[in-house]
């Protein structure tokens, strides 16, 4: 490599009439480094090849609400790479669910005193400090959520986005790995609550005998309708789920298409509507109604954004050479000193071009609750493929991330 | 069936698309038929462009303009029921590139097509594996392009041409029911724009074409509630979201410079057809001419997108 780049860094001279874009194609290792690194005589700034500072991500537009046939859709364009995501709504019935029954008749029992007290809070409950409250309230939500996957995110590559992806053929491993990252991270940030995706019936008040038989139960656990009033004959229960089926087309890949995917799904998340329906006795099935004014949207929990970066190292095979010490903190020490030129650089939002190029990547997923007056909250951390970034390096990149924050808040807010 | 364990499943249980409550009391409106706001032989405008994905070595975008009710259905949301949609593509170009090892040694380039349909192009969710009508719509775009792409400058070569609908048309208005006259009449405006759009896209990887493939549809339509009385009459480039049946209806990829048809695909019955007084020529005849008639007028557009993507071509170099 090494002789490599001194064979070639006289090439970028004009003497070879070799033009930039067949060089960046034949040595594209040499081409990069020598952008970010550029002699120090030639008082130019380090720059990457594509133009842009280490630090700094490519144009982002987002546009919501262009598909007719979605609850919710968003196209995100980060540079070159396009994502497309339409959200869908079906129900799921509760009678559709194989273990519902079992599974909800001793939660209901267990739990009917708390749903009720918090049925008196609901108000309360609008301002967007996140007021969660008991745990057990949580395990519920997660449980519904997870276990009944009313979350299916899926995303599509084989849109003919760059050569190597065949369409028609089964998702290749890359899809398949950022459908799963783009389900975990929806669950692990639990953006989307399920109450917004509950569909609840209240069994009418009807006659003297079902309120008796009420006013009977009432006694036998006396603090079932404490803070309800009389309204609250019966116990209202679930009949039914919304499920969001969010699906991503890829359109354009040029790199970095986590970013732009997960963009996309927060902002047609953003832009969904949910019709607001209810359980028809006479039918036995669950109605909707047309009425746009009585749709409600989502109310997400925050706003996380990902930020992805890759590592480039002017000799990647360094690290794999390098005789380790046990004593860490005395050869790091050793390999500051020793250390003349910058031998790393990290670079946000990757296009296609510097992701050939490096091996190690990092991802993070940051919010900033309080519409973002409050601190950094780190949402997901993930790194792989090298040992180049260390824990100061991190510290620099939470930082960088929450700059890209601020700039996808203002996009999103716009769209 | 078995699970597709490549992709995230919904519910084993599987799910239902939303019911809406009867519609007559609602006030949104959205229960009134569109109706066609343009003269019989008007065409939409047709949004197209190329060059949008630079990864591939051609491509296009295409979208149909919405109809008038979909534009006030946007500008003044009141239903949740779109009243009709309208088409948007994203068509892609890859190659000529080598075959394969394992391929057949092939005199002339290897022309593949891929339809797909987002899952959320159309009322009714679809699958993410090919369906039947997504294949046969490949066919038919191979079809269209195989006569106009001059094959032989590229032995041993293969070229890949990938459509991916974002928004399809509808086959009926979205509040009948499934009738005799049924037919998937929105695949037939699907496919006039996969021709337009595949030509544009084929123009930007520069392949050598004899000329611009464009393709235009026209139906044979009866508005009135007895379908039987009147005879139907011709329309241009028709929403079936705006008519109470389609009688017949035909779609072509048609070539204005050599005046030759390079695919024709023609559904139902087209025996009677209400013409002007003196137009001696039969329904069939009538519905060919038409839908030719509207690939010319896609042509213009398509001339356009192409002068635009070589100017920004010769732009670069």
């Amino acid at each position: 490599m090494a002789t490599l780049a001194a064979t070639a860094a006289p090439s970028v001279t004009p003497s070879l009439a070799l033009p930039p874009s067949q060089f960046a194609r034949l040595q594209p290792h040499t081409y990069l480094l020598a952008h970010l690194s550029p002699p120090p005589a030639s008082n130019q700034p380090s720059i990457r090849a594509n133009g842009r500072a280490p630090s700094q991500f490519r144009v982002t537009s987002a546009n919501a609400g262009s598909l007719t046939h979605t609850n919710g859709s968003a196209v995100v364009r980060v540079g070159d790479t396009t994502a497309v995501c339409g959200v869908r709504a079906e129900i799921l019935h509760t009678d559709d669910i194989a273990s519902w029954s079992v599974s909800s008749s001793s939660a209901t029992n267990s739990n009917k005193r708390r749903r009720l007290a918090n049925l008196g809070e609901k108000p309360t409950e609008e301002d967007e400090e996140d007021k969660e409250d008991a745990g057990f309230e949580d395990e519920e939500d997660r449980a519904h959520m997870q276990d009944l996957n009313l979350l299916v995110p899926n995303l599509s590559l084989s849109t003919g986005c760059a050569p190597g992806f065949t369409p028609g053929a089964p998702p290749s491993a890359l899809a398949q790995s950022l459908s799963h990252q783009i389900l975990s991270l929806l669950h692990s940030t639990r953006l989307v609550r399920a109450d917004d995706l509950r569909i609840w019936y209240q069994p009418p008040n009807l006659g003297p005998e079902d309120l008796e038989r009420h006013n009977e139960s009432e006694q036998m656990d006396v603090d079932a309708g404490q803070g309800a009033g009389s309204e609250e004959s019966k116990p209202r229960e679930i009949k039914a789920f919304w499920v969001l089926y969010i699906d991503v087309m890829i359109i354009s890949l040029a790199g970095n298409p986590f970013d732009a995917a997960w963009a996309a799904v927060l902002a047609a998340l953003r832009d969904t509507k949910i019709p607001k329906a209810w359980w028809d006795i006479d039918n036995e099935t669950i109605l909707c109604s047309d009425d746009i004014s009585e749709a409600s949207k989502l109310s997400l929990r925050g706003l996380p954004i990902a930020s992805s970066f890759c590592v480039f190292e002017a000799d990647a095979a360094a690290g794999w050479r390098a005789v380790v010490i046990p004593d860490a903190e005395h050869q790091k020490a050793q390999d500051q000193r020793k250390k003349g030129p910058q031998q790393k650089w990290i670079l946000a939002d990757p296009d296609g071009y510097e992701e050939g190029l490096s091996q190690e990547r990092a991802c993070l997923v940051v919010d900033k609750p309080k519409n973002g007056k409050g601190k950094t909250v780190i949402m997901k951390m993930e790194k792989h493929g090298g040992w180049a970034v260390d824990t100061e390096d991190f510290r620099q990149l939470i930082d960088i991330s929450g700059q890209r924050w601020d700039e996808m808040k203002r996009i999103l807010d716009q769209c | 069936m078995m699970a597709d364990r490549r992709r995230v499943n919904g519910p084993p249980g599987g799910t239902r698309p939303a019911v809406f409550a009867s519609l007559s009391g609602s006030g949104t409106g959205a229960a009134e038929r569109a109706q066609r706001q343009r003269q019989p032989s008007e065409l939409r405008k047709i949004f197209l462009k190329t060059g949008l994905i630079p990864t591939a070595s051609g491509s296009s975008y295409l979208e149909f303009e919405p109809s008038a009710s979909l534009a006030a259905a946007r500008a003044n949301p009141k239903s949740l029921i779109p009243p009709s949609s309208a088409l948007k593509l994203a068509c892609t170009v890859h190659g000529p590139k080598p075959l394969p090892r394992s391929a057949a040694f092939s005199p002339n380039l290897v022309l593949t097509t891929h339809v797909k349909y987002a899952p959320f192009a159309a009322r009714k969710r679809r699958g993410h594996i090919r369906d039947s009508t997504e294949r046969d719509l490949g066919v038919h775009l191979e079809t269209a392009l195989r006569g106009a792409i001059i094959a032989e400058r590229w032995p041993k070569s293969g070229l890949d041409i990938t459509i991916t609908i974002l928004e399809a048309e509808d086959d009926r208005w979205w509040g009948d029911a499934p009738d005799s006259h049924d037919a998937s009449w929105g695949m037939m405006n699907v496919l006039a724009g996969c021709i337009t759009a595949a030509s544009a896209a084929i123009a930007d990887a520069h392949i050598d074409c004899l000329d611009l493939v464009a393709g235009g549809v026209a139906a044979l339509v009866s508005d009135d509630e007895k379908q039987s009385s009147v005879a139907p009459k011709l329309m241009l480039d028709t929403d079936p979201a705006e008519h109470r049946s389609i009688v017949s209806a035909c779609v072509v990829a048609y070539m204005p410079g050599r005046d030759e048809i390079t695919e024709l695909w023609l559904k139902g019955d087209s025996s009677k057809a209400a013409l002007e007084g003196g137009d001696k020529r039969s329904g069939h005849e009538a519905l060919v001419d038409g839908a030719v008639d509207a690939a010319r007028g896609a042509h213009t557009v398509l001339a356009e997108a192409v002068r635009e993507s070589l100017l920004k071509t010769v732009g670069q170099v």
